[in-house]
């Protein structure tokens, strides 16, 4: 058995006041690492990410645990653009983390764990709404229920109420046109961003939004759609 | 006339709170669940063997299937009575 005994002139040395100092320093440094907003809390979260990524890999599901419960809120915001049903809402968040630890060996650790896995909700939603498109289950839609809403002033409408008609009204299009309005509108996603998110190229998504604008255009005639 | 309606509605739609999840327990149990079952599977013995049998059975059966036309077919049987003749 090793036993380590510090002496007592050491602790009164200036050696000793010097790894207290050095200690203090060191601590101050990783608290700022964690308060700051830079950029730098990002690179932690994303070490952290990886970290559990790799255990989760080997089979360790604590790890995947603390994963989906650092992301779960982030996935739940984007699929609630997907369905606003709060059942399904929740199959699709359980869907979109099965299918990334399925996939967990493409995750390449190059981009942060949270852009790999917004692509893949991204996926599961679209997939969704295909397989609702080719059920033809569609949502409800109707000009009153806009033109209701439009003598509202925008104080008085509600942010759910005000959701809830762009989902209907988006759910007249296609999947496709759907997916690109959802993605660059309400997401707030720029062409590069929603590209990366759909899997398609740049200019496709520019053409896309295009076309999808139109199709809403007709849904809306009366008024001119500017966005 | 222009459609600020629908850009207020976006702003709005943004804003919205989304409903609170918490699906790791079930996704867990799903994984597991999944595992399992595989794991069930392979550990089966009487899997095992059907498995290998399986395996097994299709070449052979190739084989049988061209054995069959060797031994049976036209020129093994010209053959056969040339060699007689001999």
């Amino acid at each position: 058995m090793v036993t380590f005994s510090i002496n007592k002139s050491f602790v009164t040395s200036p050696e000793w006041t010097f790894v207290l100092y050095a200690t203090e320093i060191l601590s101050e440094k990783a608290k700022s690492m964690i308060n700051n907003t830079d950029g730098r809390a990002s690179d932690i979260e994303k070490t952290i990410d990886i970290d559990d990524v790799r255990l989760s890999r080997q089979g360790d599901p604590d790890a995947y645990t603390r994963l989906i419960e650092r992301h779960q809120q982030e996935i739940s915001k984007i699929m609630w653009r997907f369905s606003r049903n709060r059942t399904v809402h929740e199959e699709l968040v359980q869907d979109v983390f099965v299918e990334a630890y399925i996939s967990l060996a493409t995750y390449k650790e190059r981009a942060p764990f949270t852009h790999w896995l917004t692509r893949i909700a991204t996926r599961v939603g679209y997939r969704y709404w295909k397989l609702k498109a080719r059920e033809k289950k569609f949502e409800r839609f109707s000009l009153e229920d806009w033109d209701q809403l439009n003598t509202k002033s925008s104080e008085e409408i509600d942010a759910s109420q005000a959701a809830t008609l762009l989902h209907n009204l988006l759910g007249q299009l296609s999947p496709r046109d759907r997916l690109v309005l959802t993605l660059r509108y309400l997401e707030g996603c720029d062409v590069v961003e929603t590209a990366h998110r759909t899997g398609w190229t740049k200019s496709m998504v520019k053409v896309q939004t295009f076309r999808a604008k139109k199709r809403l255009q007709k849904l809306l005639p009366k008024q001119e759609i500017v966005l | 006339m222009k459609n600020d309606f629908l850009n207020t509605l976006i702003n709005k739609a943004q804003q919205e709170e989304s409903p609170k999840v918490y699906v790791s327990d079930k996704v867990i149990a799903i994984l597991t669940a999944d595992e399992r079952r595989l794991g069930w599977f392979w550990n089966k013995p009487m899997m095992w063997i059907a498995a290998l049998s399986s395996a097994l059975a299709v070449p052979s059966a190739v084989l049988a299937f061209i054995l069959n036309n060797i031994w049976v077919g036209p020129l093994y049987e010209i053959s056969k009575v040339i060699s007689w003749v001999m």
